[in-house]
């Protein structure tokens, strides 16, 4: 592949995270409530904006920028807020790994670009996580449970996946 | 002494590597650099000594003030882990040139201050210098190098937060 061809190609992959963290984060806040229903509220809201810049940097590329699809497949149910913090951290812990794409690649403003983005994702994480990784966003074996911070966000479970589209295409 | 060593070795590289410069070998005229680690040798062994500072920096913490091992042992051992695939990306040929020693000692910094508060923010303040000092070797790092200290320093600002939130509330 072509260094703009991964460029495109690693933004896309951030852009779908973004679009599926917005979905999700919309099924999330509905079941939190107070402080927890606010945080769900504000990453919303920076998702979406982080949607439309990457899809304006796809389409100063040239790209038609990945669309979000009508509804996602959660990757497990949601029915109270346990399961909602534990969607948005798989949907931070997800963001990060996006992220970490574009910190691969050659372009250095891009690698600056996406080594911030991953940086915030993990913040946002840990807060809803409670607790921090040794590496965020990468596909490390634990060498032991993860770390607890005293006096964040209840502990979650750490299910795999994400929410994917439901109706692909 | 050691430096007039080292200045001997230098010179004696450019000497060495003069013909070929004359001879227009573009591609081993890198030769006649001063002999230094590939850059993605010097990153890893620039992130390790990172990593061994923040060590070092913890250990002195929990000397100075053993109270706060329950916060700070799990956020340690996930240095540990960073130190560890680190030296894992390292790997260093037969006959080749030792690694640099480290600089595994909490020196150069303001002592370990004695409250219990003061000394979580000497920490946070210690992670938030670390995750800038990795992102700092980015642009110079093989791309899966890049991602790794862009990990790392994304969990030693997890780190910063965590050890910020529990400072707060001392």
């Amino acid at each position: 592949m072509t260094a703009a061809g991964a460029a495109v190609a690693a933004l896309q992959g951030a852009l779908a995270a973004e679009n599926s963290a917005v979905y999700g984060y919309g099924v999330a806040g509905a079941h939190l409530t107070g402080a927890r229903r606010a945080a769900a509220l504000r990453n919303w809201v920076a998702h979406q904006n982080a949607r439309d810049a990457l899809a304006a940097m796809l389409a100063a590329r040239g790209a038609q920028p990945v669309a979000a699809a009508a509804a996602y497949q959660l990757p497990f149910p949601v029915h109270g807020a346990g399961a909602a913090v534990s969607l948005a951290t798989v949907l931070e812990d997800r963001l990060c790994a996006a992220y970490l794409g574009l910190v691969g690649l050659a372009d250095q403003a891009l690698r600056a670009f996406g080594a911030r983005e991953a940086r915030t994702a993990a913040l946002r994480a840990a807060a809803w996580r409670g607790s921090t990784l040794a590496f965020p966003g990468l596909d490390v074996p634990a060498a032991r449970p993860p770390a607890r911070a005293s006096g964040s966000a209840p502990s979650s479970g750490r299910p795999h996946g994400s929410p994917t589209p439901s109706h692909p295409g | 002494m050691a430096r007039d060593a080292t200045r001997r070795r230098v010179l004696a590289a450019a000497a060495a590597a003069l013909p070929l410069v004359l001879a227009g070998c573009k591609g081993i005229a890198a030769l006649g650099s001063p002999p230094k680690p590939a850059p993605d040798v010097s990153v890893a062994t620039d992130a390790i000594a990172v990593e061994q500072q923040l060590i070092a920096h913890y250990g002195a913490v929990l000397a100075a003030v053993p109270g706060l091992a329950a916060t700070l042992r799990p956020l340690l051992d996930q240095h540990h882990d960073h130190l560890a695939l680190l030296r894992a990306r390292l790997i260093v040929p037969h006959g080749g040139q030792p690694l640099p020693s480290p600089r595994a000692t909490a020196r150069g910094r303001a002592p370990v201050p004695g409250t219990t508060a003061a000394a979580l923010g000497y920490l946070r303040d210690a992670e938030d210098a670390a995750a800038a000092a990795l992102l700092a070797h980015l642009a110079a790092a093989p791309r899966s190098l890049a991602q790794l200290l862009a990990s790392i320093s994304a969990s030693e600002a997890t780190h910063a937060l965590v050890l910020g939130t529990a400072a707060r509330h001392r």
